[in-house]
């Protein structure tokens, strides 16, 4: 039997099987050798982020607000942590945290799918870090790693500058270089200045075994730190500002029920907030901002329970109302008709010049053109008497306002432009947003026949059907129907009537020093120029000290017990009508206005507070202002507790 | 190459005690494949056994007492000669059958798989006896149908392949299916099957395995087990993952590796290729050995499927010649396939690299085809100038 050449044609399959082996051998090891050698490289280093400090942030003589500390937080690394070894890691990970074996599991799957670090333990004590430290094998792919975590040293200083932290939401992991595991600002200034705040985490490379077990650092870029940012703040002014808000919130509570009370669904008219800003008006600088209730950032970093958290959200807390709160400006908004008067001289009907006596008597018949009247009663029932336009400013009188609201309306067209007063509003900055670097800044509302009929339009339910007529512009020189300003608007306006006409963009960051000792710049921003008259605003600041000290002044009884230099602060109070409740008895909602302004011969500080549901603002806002006055002018010493002043506009 | 040599002359005592003198061809690159063998088990092992905390040679001391086992079942297996086989092997092949049985019945589960059987402190895992077994029987089949094979005689082969595969499919062990299905096609070719006798068995077989589906007779899992192995692993991604490091720690090594024990033979020492000591052992000579050293390595197996084939050729009888032939397509078959696997051109089958994996019964069962290949060649028909 010859199986010869069977055996031949096997050897051949063989050795065709052989050289296939070797061909393979050699494209592999030979041809792409590099490529492998290289795989083999990345195969044992990985790439770790640290996280970078947050920038300080200080107030403007150098008080440290925002800090940082260091927290020992374990971590899940999730480029360290093994196939093999994940199960065995998320039941010593379940038994060592206390959270149940599917919430560890969760968090390791993310880790390892993004390759990046989960906080699984986020404040170690010392007996935690010890056992970690004796069980490395046990926790593979788990680190302990020094966090710094952010601290407000007096976090119900300003919160609402200040801001506060948080995870990125979906929007902000849009944006390039935010990671899942990023700390962000979300609010106030932590948001506004986050990319110079935040820094550059660093990055550790390690050499590591196919354990995920780390056998040596390769190399380390350190973190940045973010950079100081300090603000155009003044911790003493804030402060004050902050316990005089406190006071007159109490105070007003403590005036419409005896005892205090507690706003809720129940009782409408209970007093729901103060707020108050203290504006330079050399500058546009903020020197303190505030509206109580506050609230601790810190919670956002320490974490706070559903029934707290509930409760703050409740009051709205978390907004800044000094510039997302919008109230009508009501009498403190006369200043601009007062400016246009001069300006465009603008009197009432009969009144040739500023000077000029008109009878308030506190009662205005307007006729309309089918022969019907309406009839505009003042504040004050019985009037103010023969006034100028002086006069009207100081006692504010809204007849005489009015008398220049249609003034302008029946020359509309021919005499006066239509909007000629909702012009000057805008030229104070009214109806637009400051550009204050702080986020979430609303605009307001200046009316105007254009807004009206586009809002008949659009939302026929919330405006009335019959056209834009003199009685709206009647209301907006008072301050009044759809007027809308947030306190900043205000307090920046008045800065701009009393400093020569220069309208600040308003800021609360001076300068912010990097780390690498760079000083960025932020320095003040006039946002526009007026030329106002001559005397125009040497006449405000007469009218408006005459507010404050004169004999018919609606702020006088709130400064009586003000001390020395009570005859340095001018002011305009203001109380915007608000009607809530229904049935038969609304219940009055006023808010409480007032603007002071000093030194008046030569100012300095703007101070608005805004007491909502407060009522008179001469009863309530006033005083509450005037304590932060006291401060501005006579220092600490100088202070005096918040007590209620006199029913007034 | 020749590979038979004309019988001229008759017989003698003389001549016959000359030709029991080993093949050193053989002998040789099986001692160095044995050797380097411990040395890679030891270095794709001892940094491992570490990171354990065992000691780090403890894998290559049980490989070791396995080699010793190997090398005297070799010596022994060399020394038995064909007839007494002969006799031998319908026993040896009911006794693997039945072991089959027994481990599918009472047989230990390791990685989902039942293929170990424990005899005392030995765990054996007979498949690798029932490939020997099959290699006899369908030696002694052939030996005895003749020259012309005829149809029942394929019949016959098909049994005898189908039963223990059949059991070994109920494990499962796919690898060793193929194992079987390579073998036999190869002996039977060898032995004198037409192509038209061949493309039968194809058909059959086909026809079989799609009854099985029909039938039922395969279980879900079973089922799974197959396209799973056919995608490459029950857990794709780690098979990939596999595959992939396997793949790497081969290409690192270069022209000339990075060298025993390197400390640049990171994929090695750091763990990287998994089951290395075992399966994936062909990466350790890659990485430290480069290719130099893996081209040797092949070449040794090559140079052992050549004495394999000219024994066949000089066997004394057709029986013989079938032992060495389908010993030499065994060793073939798991050299292609494991090496294969390593360099990422065939699915990860389990199939281990014979004298260089870790695992013992399968070095010892590879010793004995060896040595029964080997003494095919020492009574290989006497030529006349030896």
């Amino acid at each position: 039997m010859n199986i010869g050449w069977r055996l031949g044609v096997l050897a051949v399959a063989f050795a065709t099987l052989f050289s296939i082996l070797t061909l393979r051998l050699w494209s592999i090891q030979v041809t792409a050798a590099t490529d492998y050698e290289e795989a083999a490289q990345n195969n044992l280093v990985k790439f770790v982020d640290t996280p970078a400090p947050r920038g300080q942030i200080h107030d403007i003589n150098g008080v440290v607000l925002a800090d940082n500390r260091n927290a020992r937080v374990a971590v899940i690394e999730g480029a360290l942590v093994s196939r093999a070894g994940r199960d065995q890691l998320v039941r010593n990970l379940a038994a060592f945290s206390g959270k149940t074996a599917a919430e560890i599991g969760e968090l390791v799957d993310e880790a390892q799918a993004r390759g990046d670090r989960i906080v699984v333990v986020p404040e170690l004590t010392d007996e935690q870090v010890v056992f970690l430290a004796e069980h490395p094998e046990d926790f593979l792919g788990v680190r302990i790693v020094e966090t710094p975590v952010r601290v407000y040293v007096n976090g119900e200083l300003a919160p609402d500058v200040l801001g506060y932290i948080g995870r990125p939401d979906a929007d902000d992991l849009e944006k390039p270089g935010i990671k899942p595991t990023d700390v962000l600002g979300k609010a106030g200034v932590e948001r506004e200045y986050d990319g110079v705040i935040r820094g550059t985490s660093g990055r550790i490379k390690y050499r590591i075994n196919a354990r995920g077990e780390i056998l040596d650092q390769l190399g380390e870029q350190l973190p940045s730190p973010g950079g100081t940012v300090i603000l155009t703040i003044d911790s003493p002014i804030q402060e004050v500002l902050n316990s005089s808000l406190d006071q007159g919130l109490a105070l007003a509570r403590e005036l419409h029920r005896e005892g205090g009370c507690v706003p809720r669904d129940a009782d409408p008219g209970c007093p729901v907030r103060a707020t108050g800003v203290v504006l330079d008006v050399t500058d546009g600088s903020v020197l303190a901002m505030s509206s109580i209730p506050a609230f601790d950032p810190n919670i956002f970093v320490e974490g706070v329970s559903e029934e707290e958290w509930a409760r703050l959200n409740s009051q709205a807390v978390f907004n800044n109302f000094a510039i997302q709160g919008l109230y009508a400006p009501a009498s403190t908004f006369k200043t601009v008709a007062y400016i246009a008067a001069l300006e465009e001289g603008i009197f009432p009907q009969e009144v040739d010049t500023h000077q000029g006596l008109y009878d308030c008597d506190g009662l205005l018949e307007f006729r309309f053109n089918d022969g019907s009247r309406q009839v505009y009663n003042d504040w004050l029932a019985d009037g103010h008497g023969e006034i100028d336009l002086h006069g009207g400013l100081q006692a504010s009188c809204d007849l005489y306002f009015w008398e220049i609201a249609l003034k302008v309306w029946n020359g509309r067209g021919s005499e006066y432009d239509q909007d000629l007063l909702q012009q000057w509003a805008r030229k104070f900055g009214f109806d637009k947003t400051s550009g204050i670097d702080l986020p979430f800044e609303r605009r307001g509302l200046i009316p105007d026949e254009d807004w009206f009929t586009t809002a008949q339009e659009e939302t026929p339910l919330l405006v009335r059907d019959t056209p834009w007529a003199g009685g709206d512009v009647m209301n907006i020189v008072i301050g009044q129907g759809s007027v809308l300003a947030t306190p900043l608007q205000l307090a920046n306006a008045y800065a701009a009537m009393v400093n020569g006409g220069t309208v600040w963009q308003p800021r609360v960051v001076d300068r912010v020093e990097t780390a690498d000792g760079t000083v960025l710049d932020n320095p003040p921003f006039a946002a526009s120029a007026l030329e106002l008259g001559e005397r125009t605003d040497e006449l405000l600041r007469f009218d408006l000290q005459q507010a404050v000290n004169g004999s018919r002044g609606t702020a006088r009884t709130a400064f009586a017990n003000f001390g020395e230099n009570v005859e340095l602060v001018g002011g305009k109070t203001g109380t915007g009508e608000v009607i809530k409740g229904t049935g038969d008895e609304p219940e009055d909602v006023d808010t409480a206005l007032f603007v002071g302004v000093a030194p008046i011969n030569d100012p300095k500080y703007v101070v608005v507070v805004i007491i909502e549901r407060g009522g008179s603002g001469g009863r309530i806002a006033a005083p509450t202002a005037a304590r932060v006055l006291q401060f501005l002018l006579n220092g600490a010493d100088g202070v005096t507790d918040v007590g209620a002043g006199e029913e007034s506009d | 190459m020749v590979l038979t040599t004309r019988r001229t002359e008759p017989v003698t005592i003389l001549q016959r005690e000359r030709s029991l003198r080993p093949d050193l061809l053989l002998v040789l690159p099986y001692l160095a494949l044995s050797a380097l063998g411990i040395v890679m088990v030891y270095t794709a092992s001892a940094p491992r056994n570490e990171l354990l905390g065992i000691d780090p040679g403890t894998t290559v001391r049980r490989h070791i007492i396995f080699v010793i086992l190997g090398f005297a079942v070799f010596i022994a297996a060399s020394l038995i000669g064909g007839r007494t086989l002969r006799s031998l092997s319908i026993p040896f092949y009911t006794g693997s059958v039945v072991a089959l049985a027994l481990v599918l019945a009472f047989g230990r589960e390791l990685k989902g798989a039942q293929r170990w059987i424990e005899i005392g402190p030995l765990q054996l895992q007979p498949s690798e006896f029932a490939k020997m077994a099959v290699i006899l029987a369908l030696a002694v089949l052939l030996a005895n149908a003749g020259a012309e094979l005829k149809w029942n005689h394929i019949a016959a082969a098909v049994f005898l392949v189908g039963l223990p595969a059949a059991l070994i499919f109920r494990q499962p062990d796919l690898g060793t299916m193929l194992v079987f299905a390579f073998v036999s096609v190869v002996m039977l070719f060898v032995g004198g099957t037409t192509l038209r006798q061949l493309a039968f068995i194809a058909l059959t077989a086909s026809v079989m395995a799609v009854a099985l589906f029909q039938v039922g007779a395969i279980e879900q899992y079973q089922i799974q087990r197959v396209t799973s192995f056919l995608d490459g692993g029950a857990d794709r991604e780690n098979a990939n993952y596999n595959h992939l490091q396997s793949q790497i720690a081969i290409g690192s090594g270069g022209i000339f590796g990075k060298g025993l024990f390197a400390e640049d033979a990171t994929q090695t020492n750091l763990s990287f290729v998994p089951e290395q000591s075992s399966d994936f052992i062909f990466t350790a000579v890659g990485e430290q050995l480069g290719f130099v050293g893996g081209t040797i390595v092949l070449g040794l197996y090559a140079m052992i499927a050549w004495r394999l084939l000219v024994a066949a050729a000089n066997g004394r009888d057709r029986f013989s010649q079938m032992v060495a032939v389908g010993i030499a397509a065994l060793l073939v078959f798991h050299v292609f396939v494991n090496v294969g696997m390593t360099l990422r051109m065939v699915p990860v089958t389990g199939l281990p690299l014979p004298f260089l994996s870790a695992g013992g019964t399968f070095f010892i069962a590879m010793s004995l085809g060896l040595g029964l290949a080997h003494s095919v060649w020492m009574r290989r028909s006497p030529v006349p100038d030896e």
